[in-house]
């Protein structure tokens, strides 16, 4: 019962104020209400950018003017930048850019929530200052700017320009742009600081999953300096006892089934012995010295390694080279990995018969190092692409399933990324890409110079 | 006369064997670098720690010692760099079982000739250490 009644008294209080509003106000009081209406569903609203959208919005429509823009402080508070604009491009809103510091932020600053207007305040000011101030205001092409303040502090600027030049608003209607501008500002003001805690919240995450990541790293560099360290001895002693039988002289000839045994087990224990020493090297902060390698010599060198058996499986391999490939700085056995990784894993995808293509560019735009690696071979479920850089994962049953998360580390190390896109039966394609990291360039001064000089040349 | 020139003979023997030191604190590990070596018409002295080391390169005077890196008390580093202090002429191969850039390239500053990890590929072994006796050879 009772909550018909406020409902119908709800509803009667608006038809009192649309009534009032027809017979007693004049048309621009309707624009009023509309906008205080707005104010109050923005109260609800905390999404910053709604919250600007609706209000550049309706304030130009409703008011028929030709700019309006709201700007609020941005996170670090060094300036004002376009949450929205009314007339306005996207791309030339976003451009605008005021310091805390320009005139027009340090003149708002001293007048406080009164609304400024273009040409009392500017005749009010001497010429310098004055010009100065206009600039800024030509910059939002604004006539008006209606300050937003909480406490005392300021959180937008509403600035706005009319469609025709000798617009005028009148005394009531300075006094409601106050009143709409103290309406919207805790709403702008609320919104504000939900943004800023949201981006918290993902810088926090973002780096409570790197500690989790970094942890895990740790994890595993523990376990298998352990593992190594425990597992080699023994490892030794085996392949070391079936060497001294193998390779014994003056002793009569081994049976062959002995003499094979014994082979496979000096490989298996090799073979041991590379997963423990391979999770060591790659789970290890520490970086072997870095030089200015040549990224081509490094791929022909690892690529000379597969030839052999990529010639006996009928692999076609073409390496596609960027002429103008900088010297890159790097751990020479980090990049070979990386290659000797990526094109294994392609060989292996491939099998008997297939083409390999490996991309070395530099794009110079981004100042990045690509390297880009695509085969014809099974390619990679879907459902698998996201788990392919995990530690040992693999679809072969006897490999260890270390080479992409290894080459995915190293590249992190380079500050680089990795991806990979697949499709089943047609191939895949990784994609790498590395800084070419200027700030190294820039330190190395000279010694860059000399080297580029010796990459020129090499050409 | 015959009995002299089998005197002759066999210090001429020894003399001509080359003669190694095998530093591991795992005992099966230098039995069976032992037993190849000595396939191999080596003399092998064997010790199981850094100060053990020491003294059997005063007593033998080995022209190679293979030293490990991990052991207890005086480590395969400390040792090596007594060794080098002491006895220069000596060639050190390190063997390790778990090799990081840091200890081996602390090894490799201390003067150490060589390294070779964990498990040990003898055939590599043995021409390394066969190396390092040709140069020895050449340079006396």
């Amino acid at each position: 019962m009772t909550v018909i009644f406020v409902v119908a008294y709800k509803n009667t209080e608006r038809l009192i104020k649309k009534f009032l509003e027809k017979y007693f106000f004049h048309k621009k009081t309707f624009a009023q209400m509309t906008l205080m209406d707005l104010a109050g569903d923005l109260a609800v609203n905390l999404d910053l950018q709604e919250i600007a959208n609706l209000v550049v919005n309706t304030f130009g429509e409703v008011l028929q003017l030709k700019t309006v823009a709201l700007l609020v402080p941005d996170p670090l508070q060094s300036h004002f930048e376009v949450a929205s604009a009314f007339g306005w491009s996207i791309s030339a809103s976003k451009k605008i850019r005021l310091a805390s510091d320009t005139p027009l932020l340090k003149k708002v600053h001293q007048t406080g929530p009164h609304v400024l207007m273009r040409g009392p305040v500017l005749q009010s000011l001497s010429w310098q200052e004055a010009n100065a101030l206009a600039r800024d205001l030509d910059s939002l092409q604004a006539a008006w700017v209606i300050p937003l303040f909480v406490k005392g502090e300021l959180v937008g600027l509403l600035a706005f320009g009319a469609l025709v030049p000798d617009t005028v608003f009148d005394q009531g209607d300075f006094h409601f742009f106050r009143e709409f501008a103290s309406a919207i500002a805790p709403c702008v003001h609320n919104a504000l600081v939900v943004k800023r805690l949201r981006q918290l919240n993902f810088e926090l995450q973002d780096s409570q999953s790197q500690w989790v990541q970094k942890t895990k790293l740790n994890a595993i560099e523990k376990l298998a300096a352990g593992i190594a360290h425990e597992i080699h001895n023994p490892l030794a002693i085996i392949s070391g006892k079936a060497q001294v039988l193998l390779m014994q002289k003056g002793s009569k000839q081994l049976d062959p089934n002995v003499q094979d045994a014994l082979n496979t087990i000096v490989k298996q224990t090799r073979r041991a012995a590379d997963i423990t020493r391979k999770l060591l090297m790659y789970s290890q902060g520490s970086r072997g010295p870095q030089e200015w390698i040549t990224l081509e010599k490094v791929l022909d060198e690892t690529l000379s390694l597969l030839a052999y058996q990529a010639s006996m499986d009928k692999i076609e391999i073409v390496r596609n080279l960027d002429p103008e490939l900088p010297l890159f700085f790097a751990n020479m056995q980090e990049i070979r990995e990386i290659f000797l990784n990526l094109l294994l894993n392609a060989v292996e995808a491939v099998g008997s018969e297939g083409k390999i293509v490996v991309e070395l560019k530099y794009l110079r735009d981004e100042e990045l190092i690509e390297i880009v690696c695509s085969d014809t071979g099974k390619g990679i479920p879907a459902e698998h692409l996201d788990k392919v850089f995990n530690p040992f994962y693999t679809t072969r049953h006897e490999a260890v399933g270390l080479g992409l998360f290894v080459t995915k580390q190293i590249v992190h190390r380079y500050g680089g990324s990795i991806r990979v896109e697949s499709q089943v039966g047609i191939g895949s394609m990784f994609i790498l890409q590395m800084p070419y990291t200027a700030e190294v360039v820039k330190s190395m001064g000279t010694e860059r110079a000399g080297a580029q000089v010796l990459g020129a040349g090499r050409k | 006369m015959s009995l002299i020139n089998f005197g002759h003979t066999h210090a001429g023997r020894n003399a001509r064997m080359n003669k190694l030191l095998i530093v591991d604190d795992e005992i099966e590990i230098c039995e069976f670098l032992k037993s190849f070596f000595e396939d191999r018409d080596f003399k092998v002295s064997v010790a199981h720690d850094g100060v053990r080391a020491l003294e059997q390169i005063a007593l033998c005077q080995p022209e190679v010692v293979l030293l490990d890196i991990q052991m207890p008390g005086m480590d395969g580093l400390q040792t090596l760099k007594k060794i080098k202090e002491l006895y220069p002429k000596v060639k050190v191969i390190m063997v390790t079982a778990v090799e990081t850039q840091e200890k081996i390239e602390e090894a490799m500053r201390l003067g150490a000739d060589n390294y070779i990890t964990k498990p040990l590929s003898l055939e590599y072994l043995e021409k390394d250490v066969q190396d390092k006796i040709d140069i020895l050879a050449k340079g006396s």
